[in-house]
């Protein structure tokens, strides 16, 4: 037996004693971060405050409504059925109807509009952090994975969500009931009131027992809610690699652990979560054996102080007493399982948007770009920097080409002037600012950026392309597509630009990707344009004729470019060789031919 | 609802248990108001203390048992609801597996996400509240209606009078609530899918500067979310104020019926109390009921939506193992057609070809010609629409598909890495591969020193989509998770674009050593020079097919090629 309880159907333990020793030690650490939770969850709130008073002023009429019901039942039985005395009783009926209908009215209305206010604040919260999200630095993202941070939007959100619309107009109604029953019971019978008090401080004890336990427990439940969320995203978006490997019985495996960590955390939280009813069913029942009992007795040698009709009333407000004390622990129970869900979206709000002190915010850019002895490494434990000592400088107008071998840093580059992270050590500048001094929007909104990994949204082809410029109209979308080669592999398409790219399917290749992506960076009209090998799924005869395009779009713009063939290459104006984060040669390409270093080198192998 | 309820069968005796726990504490529940009828009318009314301390003991041991009981039904539903849940899981995320790619565009992976996580957290609260309240409640609303009868039948009818009115009530918003809490549902999904693209693109978000414009877009779904959800729990908290009504109203009318019946002396005054104590006690159970109700409507969206997966269709249950002679690689293509599931462009038209065992195939054509769709049907990765595609002598639809992959190294155009160690993203390629054999793919591949340089070397941390790696680094981990498997055909989809030029020299180099079929995608006219046959697709057919010499000689499209990269050069030549 005692194997049973301390290994359930063989789960085990995943808190013990010394963790909730140690959860009572910090007990006021905690509580001052469930404190902070709870006050910035108040901060969403704001605009809808007045509501909200609203509504708790109702929750305490409904309250009382619920108490004078039984109250005046136990009249009917006291005044008119035991004396047998039916004058006036029609009276009586008609006020306990009347209450009847309030309370439903009431009780309707105040959920009625709770339910708006929470959703509302939830709404507020979503939106606010998705906006913090878009503002968060590339690296916050580097390191996360997708599902991870999707259940914190959906998960982690809903369950904020659920516990808000019932425990704020619970809160009110259990304290309210509580402090009425209460009243009514001490003026009816201080001493029955007394002996049914009783049962609260087993109720205590019994309540801060569990709430130890699930306070961790919940917290536990939301970060592996998060992870079996992550493996399954990775999963199912890189599927096509499980298959094409036949590891599905490795995902399986994979998947069967996190799950199972999920569930041994449910369990225990749903065990001690599912107890307080119980506890509280007891406790029901005793302080039910204490009225009737104790009221019998009272009745019985007292002479007339205890009622029958005190008894009957007594009974439902011992009822009616500790029901609400049941809600309030199950509320607490539901608001600790809410600020584990919220303490993890706040950790995102927490995290510090990406650097953005810039005070130039509305310079039109001439593209003079300088880098000084720019140095920086991905992770601080690199032991060499990605980016070491690169200085070099590209005149307003100029078109340089990026080569070197596979990790050079040549991407590195283009990244640090989109300013996705932040160099470690020397400056960058654009006309003779650094790009710190920038606000992000002043730089971003004039640079364009092909990425290496074209990506698109599902959207319809047109909107993909309108992307680069959100006023673009039809025709200038259609003219960017025809100048990138794009147009004629839309229009075979059935509903050509309206086509909605579904991104699982796929019957758009990668090449035709990067033409649209290209197509939408024609669409910008940039001050500097960044292009990440642009074309490298793209065959060479649509290549060659998107050249064209690509000089054309180069002329009169600073433009950063990393490619491998030659024809691009030659386009430009310098070229520079990277080799391990440093320059090594930098020139036209006469001038990098005859010194007959590395880039001779690769020409010429 | 049927489909995914079966999976609790698996514990239909812990259910039992838990069933039989849980009725303890509805007799004590049930009993009680007549221990209080009787303290009234054999206590006090006859003046006996002795009588009232009596019932006093039985209430208060009958209390603790039902504390045991539901300590009890505690542990057994927490147990089997979570291994439920667990179960449902697993089957769902198993049978995801099983689907074909075909069957899995069906489905966005968020919606996946949420069938997973959410949806099961749905049908597995229904199951946990309806093991400690679903029988309770019917139970404590019959069980109270009966024992009111069995007081007094007079006030027991006056008391169910208006019950079917609210039974009917009931019945019609569970049906409601389960359509709202659908939409609900899916809305949840669509903004999981809004995250996950966002997520997906943040660079590119970044770079245009619109994160004002996506966040206006995601405002849209979220208000869509929002409104749903408004409706949908409006409509569940009215069931409460209509209950109550009903309720109190029966409790109305059983008082006005029962001072009728005092003037007959009918009933005594103790009965009236114990049917006013069954009433509310009625009331309690159908408020469980609207609990119930609720938990019901969002359980039954939910596992429709599961069950939706659950009998999606999934590869066909696959043939019996076929023994691959060793190292053999063969592909023929025999009049084939494709075009992607759910449209209607055939991407290749009537395609035949063979590849011989041993040879260096590449296949070049435009962009969008096909090529990448091609190849993917020899590890069927899709049925072929009409035609066959045969691997070693034999159709691949009758392969044994694991065995099928299993003889295929496949390196995808994107590189797809998995978050974990570099290592672990290796064995993808074979779980039982040795130290050794991976150590050797990644040197064949050309990545081995660069893993050697990193500070963990094969412990590196890659994170999802392999971030922090370059392009060229990728691809090469791609390639050498595929020789991690030792293939008698490698498929390279333009798994090299982003090398360069000594480096791809040198995997070219040691792949030539290797006893291996290699079907190699690339632009690149340099790797087509060294291949024995080229194939050159164009527009989804067959436009030419033969050495380098002979394309040369023979394809007007082939020498555009040759000239794009010849006039311009290519860095890697």
């Amino acid at each position: 037996m005692t194997n049973f309880f301390a290994r359930p159907f063989g789960h085990e333990r995943l808190i013990t004693k010394e963790d909730i020793g140690k959860n009572k030690r910090s007990n006021k650490n905690k509580a001052d971060n469930m404190g902070q939770t709870l006050k910035r969850i108040w901060q969403f709130m704001r605009g809808e405050r007045k509501r909200l008073y609203f509504i708790i002023s109702l929750v305490v009429v409904t309250s009382l409504l619920s108490i004078v019901g039984p109250f005046l039942v136990g009249r009917i039985v006291d005044y008119y059925f035991i004396p047998r005395e039916f004058d006036g009783l029609f009276r009586v009926l008609m006020i306990l109807l009347a209450s009847y209908v309030l309370l439903s009215a009431t009780t309707f209305i105040q959920a009625y509009l709770m339910v708006g206010l929470s959703q509302r604040t939830i709404y507020n919260l979503r939106h606010h952090l998705f906006e913090h999200m878009q503002e968060l630095p590339v690296t916050f993202y580097d390191k996360r994975q997708h599902g991870e941070l999707m259940s914190r939007m959906t998960n982690d959100i809903e369950t904020l969500s659920q516990t808000m619309n019932s425990s704020f107009i619970q809160f009110t109604t259990s304290i309210v009931t509580l402090l009425g029953t209460f009243s009514v019971m001490l003026y009816l019978s201080p001493l029955l009131t007394f002996l049914t008090a009783l049962i609260i401080p087993i109720l205590i004890v019994s309540v801060r027992f569990i709430t130890n336990r699930t306070g961790p427990l919940y917290k536990m439940r939301q970060r592996r809610t998060g992870e079996l969320n992550g493996y399954i995203e990775e999963i199912v978006s890189g599927q096509e690699i499980v298959k094409v490997f036949s590891q599905e019985e490795r995902a399986v495996r994979n998947f069967e652990m996190r799950a199972k960590n999920l569930r041994e955390v449910t369990f225990w939280a749903n065990l001690y979560s599912g107890f307080i009813p119980k506890i509280m069913n007891m406790l029901n029942n005793i302080s039910f054996t204490i009225v009737a009992g104790a009221g019998g007795i009272l009745a019985l040698t007292t002479n007339g102080i205890v009622t029958v009709g005190t008894i009957v009333v007594f009974a439902e407000y011992a009822r009616q007493f500790t029901r609400p004390l049941a809600d309030l622990s199950n509320q607490l129970n539901q608001v600790l399982s809410a600020i584990a869900g919220a303490e993890r979206v706040f950790q995102i709000l927490d995290t510090p948007a990406e650097a953005d002190e810039g005070k130039i915010t509305d310079k039109t850019l001439r593209g003079h770009i300088e880098f000084k002895d720019v140095t920086f490494s991905y992770s601080r434990e690199q032991q060499v920097p990605t980016i070491r000592n690169l200085s070099f400088e590209v005149a307003s107008g100029e078109s340089v080409a990026l080569i070197g071998a596979t990790g050079a840093g040549k991407t590195t580059v283009m990244q640090l002037l989109a300013r996705f992270y932040e160099a470690d050590s020397g400056s960058i500048l654009i006309d003779g600012e650094d790009i710190k001094d920038y606000s992000r929007t002043n730089i971003r909104s004039q640079t364009a950026f092909v990425l290496q990994d074209p990506y698109l949204f599902e959207a319809t082809i047109r909107e993909n392309i309108r992307y680069g410029r959100m006023n673009a109209t039809d025709d200038e979308v259609i003219e960017a597509a025809k100048v990138a080669n794009a147009h004629d592999f839309i229009m075979t398409l059935e509903q050509g630009y309206d086509t909605v790219l579904d991104l699982d399917e796929g019957f758009i290749s990668q090449g035709q990707k990067q033409l649209i992506s290209i197509a939408r960076a024609l669409i910008t009209d940039p001050a500097i344009l960044l292009l990440d090998e642009a074309t490298s799924s793209i065959d060479t005869i649509t290549e060659l004729k998107i050249q064209e395009s690509l000089e054309r779009l180069m002329k009169g713009r600073t433009s950063i470019i990393i490619a491998h063939r030659l024809n691009t290459i030659k386009a430009v104006d310098r070229i520079f060789v990277l080799e391990q984060g440093e320059l090594l040669e930098a020139g036209t390409e006469e001038e990098l031919l005859a010194l007959e270093g590395k880039y001779y080198d690769m020409v010429n192998q | 609802m049927i489909t995914v309820y079966r999976y609790a069968m698996k514990y239909k005796w812990m259910i039992v248990i838990a069933l039989f726990f849980m009725f303890i504490e509805l007799i004590v529940e049930l009993i009680q108001p007549l221990f209080i009828q009787q303290v009234i009318d054999n206590g006090i009314m006859i003046n006996s203390i002795d009588n009232v301390i009596f019932y006093l003991l039985i209430m208060f041991a009958v209390s603790l048992i039902a504390l045991f009981a539901g300590i009890f039904n505690t542990y057994f539903t927490s147990h089997l609801t979570n291994m439920f849940g667990y179960d449902l899981r697993l089957a769902i995320f198993k049978r995801v597996q099983n689907f074909t790619l075909a069957t899995l565009s069906r489905f966005s992976t968020s919606s996946l996400i949420t069938r997973m996580t959410q949806d099961v957290l749905q049908t597995e609260m229904l199951l946990f509240m309806s093991l400690r309240i679903l029988l309770r409640a019917p139970l404590l609303v019959i069980g109270s209606l009966v024992m009111s009868f069995l007081v007094n039948p007079t006030l027991g009818l006056y008391l169910s009078m208006l019950t079917p009115i609210l039974v009917i009530f009931l019945f019609f918003t569970a049906r409601k609530g389960a359509q709202v809490f659908l939409r609900v549902q899916h809305w949840l999904d669509r903004i999981n899918r809004f995250i996950q693209q966002n997520l997906e693109a943040v660079r590119l978000i970044k770079a245009n500067d619109t994160g004002e414009y996506e966040t206006g877009k995601f405002a849209k779904v979220a208000a869509k979310l929002r409104n749903d959800t408004i409706f949908a729990l409006r409509l569940m908290e009215s069931i409460l104020p209509v209950l109550l009504l009903i309720m109190n109203g029966s409790l109305l009318l059983v008082l006005w019926v029962a001072s009728d019946l005092l003037k007959t002396n009918e009933v005594a005054v103790g009965e009236i109390v114990a049917v006013i104590n069954y009433a509310l006690r009625m009331q309690g159970g159908f408020s469980m009921f609207a609990f119930l109700i609720i938990a019901t409507s969002r359980a039954k969206a939910s596992s429709d939506r599961i069950s939706e997966i659950l009998h999606a269709p999934v590869a066909v249950e696959d043939k019996n193992t076929y023994e691959p002679a060793d190292s053999e690689g063969t592909v023929k293509f025999d009049k084939v057609s494709f075009k992607y599931p759910h449209t209607s462009r055939y991407v290749l038209k009537n395609v035949s070809f063979e590849i011989h065992d041993n040879e260096n195939f590449v296949i070049m054509g435009g962009t969008g010609s096909g090529k990448s769709s091609l190849i993917s049907l020899i590890p069927n990765m899709y049925d072929p629409t009409d035609g066959v595609v045969t691997v070693n002598g034999k159709n691949v639809l009758d392969w044994n598909t694991a065995d099928l992959r299993q003889t295929i190294g496949y390196v995808p155009q994107r590189a797809v890495l998995f978050t974990g160690s570099i290592y672990d993203n290796l064995l993808w390629g074979n779980l039982h591969a040795e130290e050794d054999d991976v150590f050797m793919s990644s040197e064949k591949a050309q990545i081995h020193d660069n893993i050697m340089n990193f500070d963990e070397t094969y412990e590196t941390t890659v994170g999802q989509m392999g971030v922090t790696l370059s392009g060229g680094q990728k691809q090469r981990l791609s390639i050498a998770r595929a020789l991690v498997r030792k293939p008698s055909i490698l498929i390279l989809d333009d798994s090299t674009s982003a090398l360069d030029v000594r480096t791809e020299n040198n995997l070219w180099d040691a792949l030539a050593g290797e006893n291996v079929t290699r079907i190699v995608i690339t632009q690149k006219i340099s790797t087509a020079e060294q291949a024995d046959r080229v194939l050159l697709l164009d527009d989804g057919e067959i436009s030419a097919l033969g050495s380098h010499e002979e394309l040369l000689r023979t394809s007007a499209l082939y020498r555009e090629i040759y000239e794009s990269q010849k006039k311009g050069g290519h860095l890697d030549d």
